[in-house]
């Protein structure tokens, strides 16, 4: 699995240079999925969802699976407001569970 | 010393997006509101302030803090500095986007925020105010 945390308050270019590295990390390590850390995150605009859906559209075409943990709550409720989706990604309420998710065969549930 | 009512951030990259959203957040913090109100208010203004570096290029957003019946409030005016917006109500659409944003800049921020007005002028550039 290959874990990767956010920074509370990205930036545009930290999230297109996060989103690289990702997909570096993929290609070299291999790893079956990707749980993305979210749960630092204190502003998740249109520019971030947009990035974290496609990095998972891309982790997809490597082979892999994407889980997003640990939104908080005040993030859901400004997300939701916006409008904002992720495209159909997996989610989970914490990190464990993102790892329970992916351990797990492929589902068809809790898709955002 | 009493802390300062209205202020300014000049808009000149999108780089400007992070520290609009660090005195917003700082703002909102000082007038103790709680925390999803902070993550609203941050959320709406920079989405507002990534319009203003997507589709004018350059601005500045103004501050200025409201006593609302005794509650604190802020307002916001972000000017942009671009053609202005022909088309206010068809921007206002959600899903209509004339950049690579998602489009849904403008009416998602008037969620975020409890009021908005905006004033475009062609040719001069669009001012959109919004209270919180």
């Amino acid at each position: 699995m290959l874990m990767v945390t956010t920074p509370a308050d990205p930036d545009d270019l930290m999230v297109k240079t996060r989103q690289e590295e990702v997909l570096r990390a993929m290609e070299r390590y291999r790893p079956k999925g990707l749980v993305l850390d979210i749960s630092g995150v204190e502003t998740l605009d249109s520019f971030f969802a947009r990035t974290v859906a496609e990095t998972s559209r891309m982790v997809g075409l490597m082979g892999g699976r994407t889980v997003i943990a640990g939104m908080r709550p005040s993030v859901v409720i400004a997300a939701t407001q916006l409008a904002l989706t992720l495209g159909g990604i997996l989610t989970a309420l914490t990190v464990d569970r993102a790892l329970d998710l992916l351990s797990a065969p492929p589902p068809r549930r809790r898709r955002a | 010393m009493s802390q300062p009512t209205q202020g300014d951030v000049p808009i000149k990259s999108e780089n400007d997006i992070v520290v609009v959203r660090r005195v917003v957040r700082d703002l909102v913090t000082r007038l103790s509101f709680g925390v999803t109100d902070v993550t609203r208010a941050v959320t709406g203004a920079s989405e507002l302030t990534r319009n203003i570096s997507l589709y004018a290029g350059t601005g500045i957003m103004w501050w200025t803090t409201l006593d609302r019946h005794g509650a604190a409030g802020l307002e916001l005016r972000f000017e942009g500095h671009g053609l202005g917006i022909s088309d206010i109500e068809l921007a206002m659409k959600p899903g209509h986007g004339t950049s690579h944003g998602l489009g849904l800049g403008l009416p998602g921020a008037k969620r975020l925020m409890d009021e908005m007005e905006i004033h475009s002028e062609l040719g001069k550039g669009t001012t959109l105010t919004v209270r919180k």
